[in-house]
């Protein structure tokens, strides 16, 4: 019976501190504080738009677009194929078969690299990988995809290719020199398969 | 941090290793605590030792609670730890079974082996049938596959049925445990036996 | 607690649930599930059926959907490196206290005969409904109840409820 009355003494205080403080429901961090200041020191999430618009032209199926701005800012220009993840929703579950999965390679952009980034930062903080950022964002894209600088005639020859392969992709993506033209480029989507969501973190199998 | 498999923070080789010296850290206790023996289990069911009772909530209680506060602590992500999915016919059915198989077998299968392993040959037979009857099971399968793969409701917990946190049910838990002892404690004194 | 005899004295049940449980704590922080028994059961006949009679198996439902769900073979299931475990650990307890003995454990009132025949045929009700049930008393009951499952509150509960209804029918067997 004493070993009862002991039980009771630890069991009951624990029981009622568990039954009293809140659930733990917050997502852990999986990268330490120091290991993200690494990661942010190298930058290497930036992808230049010179690569992306290679990728959007040569319609990569492993490349998905995640515009991270407002729905409004969306609907009123969006790079070809990009989907809409606005900060707010990114840890919407729905949202977790996109951006935590092993298959695509994902690139955020925002206008400019700032909310991207951030967007990146958590998502590599939950410990998700294949994510991406855009460098410059949407402005950045803009002044050399869209509308490219002419490079001046004593420039070096690779200056003109990189010039002639940013209007040609220009063209190619309906960007045609002009400044976010309003619901330019329709998502045609065609050439990229939908998502595959990988298989869910793998619960450790069933037991007996 | 946990389920450090699960999180990919120990690999394969060690989390097979680990497994090991988890089952040496079950054995030792099930046969330290009595549950090499069949008459000793069997007690639980008349009265005369309801060890059984004791040690089960005890470490049902107590393993319930270290996950709680590891999750509070953020120790380990409840959200991957397995939950045993709930079939409600397979469960009650093979339940009442099972309960069958352990008032005339005087083992479960965990406490079986333990007990083989300090040479009882009764334990030694109720393996052997345990063989035979999953064996059964999966040559018999398309038979009651229809009742085992019936009133599936996922995975849910005790406490989403009935509307209260997992703390709070975790605390009236440990209060029914409690009471349980005490009736336990009181029935080994009113059909006490011995020898057995 | 009087008793003399060194093989009859036993941990206290609650320090032994404790320990228990601090056994399936461990268990579910290292791998993220309880402790389980029949599984590794099944993973030897699943295993042993491979072997003898592969084409029956490839054809029989139950062990494609078996091996569907595991994979790495029967070395490399967890649930038979932790029986394995539960033999050497039991085995050392029972050194320790002094219980190695080769025995048929039996009420006085019945034989060894008898005994063992009543062994079989409760393993294989055991086996038999510990895979119908998705597990047995350590597998379901047991790490079920810990982790909050109702699944885990139905088999315990049918499991026990069965075994106290019919335990005045067979009680020769034990007292």
């Amino acid at each position: 019976m004493k070993y009862i009355i002991k039980l009771a003494m630890v069991m009951i205080p624990l029981g009622l501190i568990i039954a009293a403080v809140p659930e733990n429901t917050t997502k852990q961090y999986k990268l330490t504080a120091q290991e993200m200041i690494n990661e942010v020191q190298t930058g290497q999430q930036f992808v230049h738009p010179d690569a992306i618009a290679a990728q959007i032209v040569s319609n990569d199926p492993e490349l998905q677009l995640i515009d991270v701005r407002s729905k409004d800012e969306y609907d009123k220009f969006h790079l070809p194929n990009a989907i809409n993840i606005p900060l707010a929703n990114l840890l919407n579950p729905d949202n977790a078969d996109v951006i935590d999965q092993g298959i695509k390679t994902n690139v955020f952009y925002s206008n400019g690299s700032t909310r991207a980034n951030e967007v990146w930062m958590i998502t590599r903080q939950l410990g998700y990988k294949n994510n991406y950022v855009l460098l410059g964002g949407l402005n950045f894209w803009i002044e050399t995809i869209s509308n490219p600088e002419k490079p001046r005639i004593t420039s070096p020859d690779d200056e003109f290719a990189k010039y002639d392969f940013r209007m040609g992709a220009s063209q190619a993506l309906g960007g045609g020199g002009q400044v976010a033209p309003a619901a330019s480029a329709p998502s045609s989507g065609s050439a990229i398969p939908a998502v595959t969501p990988k298989p869910k973190k793998k619960r450790a199998a069933g037991g007996c | 941090m946990g389920p450090l498999i699960v999180n990919e923070i120990i690999p394969e080789g060690l989390n097979l290793f680990l497994a090991f010296v988890i089952g040496i850290g079950f054995g030792f206790v099930l046969e330290s605590s009595g549950f090499s023996s069949s008459r000793k289990l069997a007690g639980m069911f008349y009265g005369y030792d309801t060890t059984v009772l004791k040690v089960f909530f005890t470490a049902a209680i107590t393993a319930m609670l270290g996950l709680l506060f590891f999750s509070l602590f953020g120790w380990i992500d409840l959200s991957l730890v397995y939950i045993n999915p709930t079939f409600m016919t397979s469960a009650i059915v093979g339940g009442a079974i099972m309960g069958a198989g352990f008032i005339l077998g005087g083992y479960c299968p965990g406490t079986s082996f333990c007990a083989l392993s300090i040479g009882k040959l009764d334990a030694l037979a109720f393996i052997g049938g345990l063989f035979i009857g999953v064996f059964i099971f999966a040559e018999g399968y398309p038979l009651w596959e229809t009742m085992y793969k019936a009133n599936n409701m996922g995975a849910p917990t005790m406490n989403t049925i009935l509307g209260v946190s997992r703390g709070v049910f975790a605390f009236l838990l440990i209060i029914v445990a409690l009471a349980m002892f005490v009736v336990g404690e009181w029935s080994e004194k009113k059909f006490p036996r011995d020898e057995y | 607690m009087e008793q003399t005899d060194r093989s009859k004295r036993y941990l206290n049940p609650y320090v032994g649930g404790v320990l228990l449980g601090l056994v399936l704590l461990a268990a579910n922080f290292v791998s993220g599930r309880g402790l389980g028994a029949s599984g590794a059961i099944k993973s030897a006949v699943v295993s042993t059926m491979e072997t003898v009679a592969p084409q029956h198996v490839a054809t029989t439902k139950f062990y494609t959907e078996y091996s569907g769900s595991h994979d790495g073979g029967f070395w490399h299931n967890w649930l038979v490196l932790e029986m394995l475990g539960v033999l050497v650990g039991g085995f050392a307890s029972g050194a320790i206290a002094g219980r190695l003995k080769w025995k048929v454990e039996h009420s006085p009132k019945i034989t060894s005969k008898r005994r063992i025949i009543f062994a079989v045929i409760g393993g294989i009700l055991f086996g038999f409904g510990s895979q119908l049930g998705r597990g047995c008393t350590s597998g379901s009951a047991l790490s079920g109840m810990a982790v909050l499952s109702v699944g885990g509150f139905v088999s315990m509960a049918f499991i026990f409820g069965t075994a106290f209804a019919l335990a005045y029918f067979v009680r020769k067997l034990w007292i």
